[in-house]
């Protein structure tokens, strides 16, 4: 295929750089352009842009979720840096950038710093695994969906580490409770996986996103979506079951006590861990970045489309997050976990009950028929 | 239908209580929002815009007079250098000691000219220095905006102050009544030495020093070692600013009322 993709275009800067260094160091011009050290560095240029636009889009969320919030609350939310204030968490950044690291003196040090770290890093991998459009992705991997989702459960024992060396009776709590909450709700998040799988038949999130070309899944899986959706919520620890850092029980919980640029690790990988969440609504149930055949193909084939439709519909998906932030009030743990195992487990359930008999019937009515097996 | 919420309701039993109803009222807020918050930005746009005026005569019940304080709000001071007559009394009447008179230009080596600096860090905005004000010449405004990054810039040099004078704002109009006219500055003739130090300090220079007779000196008796001069108060021209008292050595001048 000559479509280009994410790793064609960073193949073509690598190349290109290395091209330029070889025509200034005319020596090493052999070995600089031989084709192992173009991959390598193809390989970290494609690491870079994925990192820049994790990041980019993290901020973006951060200032769009700022602002969301501030309309439902009859304010305006950022307003002073930037237009509108969409540079303001730069700014913040940079100021957390710029604070000192305060390390209690009891903590142990190799978790208290390993624990943010790590918490980042397997947050940023996700994004990796994503893929965002047709050509922004990082090749063919059959399991990505089980892989994002395994990476997506790694977070609770970072957090509890994180927790556990801070020393701090606050942040072993908040620990504690992320890790009741994670094994509460990861359950009924797999069987609305599962509901997904069994009727695209395909572990892959390409082939998923494809098998939604005739009907988007959230029609016929809306139990399914319900189910995800809360229990992305709880996976992401935001409220209505941001249990794990309430603010007003537990002094913002596991990390109460970082500061500085760890606390911004914490809020980046958080806010990231929100962005992959809301990505994987809209490949599993919203299309990916494919659009319906009733809209205009002038609006579906300018350059960059996908990734355009994808982002519109990210936002949106996560709008819905904000909007239940603004709504809803933090739940009790009893009622966290009753909801988790007495609602959401038997709803998933049923979910995939409805998926295999989507399967049986091939074709249900206000929506369509599934694609042939094959596709 | 649900306004009998109870502690043991279950959430998971009534998803309508809450789930839905908050959202739908979350989403009722942001579409009335969307277009146009109830929230001011505020140092683009303040209170005195006239786009705000109908909101805040809403708020208030009345219309207001100018701006959006009232006329008798007491914010950042005036003051008028040029009729400022150094009396001191600003100073003496601030019950948190935030006022200290400054030198400024303008008099001369003998009389030098004093005008009031004012610490905003410490001033409580109870006016009492301009009701004290004989002249008038210091006045509280409507100005309240204050904020500065640097705890220096709180302190308002007479010229920062007549600055304000100068830029017409609103001047409040309520000043308690000026002390009684029969309040007047008495002397007890025994303790006073002559010293002049009054008549010196007079911001309104209506003390004038007068000769008094040398009594005869008795033998035996020591008579005072003193000056023979009395100061004798202009009550028309005194402006009870009672710099007089305060600098007074031996104690000798007193509030008080003519027989």
């Amino acid at each position: 295929m000559s479509t280009v993709t994410l790793y064609s275009v960073s193949y073509d800067i690598a190349s290109l750089i290395l091209h330029i260094l070889g025509f200034i160091i005319p020596p090493a011009n052999a070995a600089l352009t031989n084709g192992n050290v173009i991959t390598g560095l193809a390989v970290l240029v494609f690491g870079v842009i994925l990192l820049a636009a994790s990041m980019l889009n993290t901020i973006l969320l951060i200032w769009w979720e700022r602002k969301l919030l501030g309309r439902i609350m009859d304010r305006r939310g950022a307003m002073h840096v930037g237009y509108a204030g969409l540079l303001q968490n730069f700014a913040d950044g940079f100021k957390l950038f710029r604070k000192t690291t305060v390390q209690p003196r009891e903590a142990d040090a190799l978790g208290f710093f390993s624990g943010p770290t790590a918490y980042m890093v397997t947050s940023f991998l996700l994004f990796g695994i994503l893929p965002i459009s047709s050509g922004w992705n990082s090749g063919i991997l059959p399991l990505s969906l089980l892989l994002a989702l395994a990476i997506f459960s790694f977070a609770p024992l970072f957090i509890f580490v994180s927790a556990w060396s801070s020393n701090n009776k606050y942040s072993l709590m908040g620990g504690m409770r992320s890790a009741a909450q994670m094994i509460a709700y990861e359950v009924p998040l797999l069987l609305a996986v599962v509901a997904v799988v069994i009727v695209a038949g395909s572990f892959d999130l390409t082939t998923i996103v494809y098998e939604q070309q005739n009907y988007w899944f959230w029609g016929p899986l809306f139990v399914a979506l319900i189910v995800f959706v809360a229990g992305m919520l709880a996976e992401m620890e935001r409220i209505p079951f941001d249990l794990p850092e309430a603010e007003a029980e537990l002094v913002e919980g596991w990390n109460t006590e970082y500061g500085g640029m760890l606390f911004a690790f914490f809020m980046l990988a958080d806010y990231l861990r929100a962005l992959v969440g809301s990505i994987l609504v809209v490949l599993l149930f919203l299309g990916g970045w494919t659009m319906p055949s009733w809209v205009p193909s002038a609006a579906t084939s300018f350059p960059l489309a996908g990734i355009f439709w994808f982002m519109v519909k990210t936002y949106i998906v996560f709008g819905l997050f904000v909007w239940v932030r603004a709504s809803l009030p933090r739940v009790r743990t009893d009622q966290l976990l009753r909801v988790g195992w007495n609602r959401m487990i038997p709803l998933s359930l049923l979910s995939v009950f409805l998926a295999a008999l989507l399967v049986t019937v091939k074709c249900v009515w206000p929506f369509g028929c599934i694609p042939s097996a094959g596709t | 239908m649900a306004n009998d919420v109870t502690a043991t309701e279950k959430p998971e039993q009534n998803p309508v209580l809450w789930v839905v109803r908050p959202m739908a009222t979350a989403a009722r807020q942001f579409a009335k929002s969307l277009f146009r918050p109830s929230t001011i930005v505020y140092p683009y746009e303040r209170l005195e815009d006239p786009k705000f005026r109908d909101r805040l005569e809403v708020a208030s019940g009345k219309p207001l007079g100018v701006g959006a304080v009232w006329d008798n709000y007491r914010g950042v001071h005036a003051l008028n250098i040029a009729t400022c007559i150094s009396c001191n009394l600003c100073a003496f009447s601030c019950p948190d000691i935030c006022i200290e008179m400054v030198t400024v230009p303008g008099g001369d080596p003998k009389h030098p000219k004093k005008c009031p600096a004012i610490d905003y860090g410490k001033c409580s905005y109870c006016g009492f220095c301009s009701d004290a004000c004989p002249e008038g010449c210091l006045t509280m405004t409507t100005r309240y905006e204050l904020s500065t990054p640097k705890r220096a810039e709180m302190v308002y040099s007479p010229e920062k102050l007549y600055d304000v004078f100068r830029s017409k704002l609103p001047m409040n109009p309520i000043r308690l009544a000026r002390p009684a006219n029969e309040d007047a500055i008495l002397l007890d003739p025994p303790l006073c030495i002559g010293c002049n130090a009054c008549a010196r300090d007079c911001p309104t220079q209506c003390i004038t020093m007068l000769d008094i007779p040398k009594p005869e000196s008795k033998p035996g008796e020591k008579l005072p070692r003193r000056i023979w001069k009395e100061p004798v108060v202009n009550d028309s021209d005194c402006v009870r600013c009672g710099t007089c008292i305060s600098v007074c050595p031996k104690e000798c001048l007193f509030w008080g009322t003519h027989k």
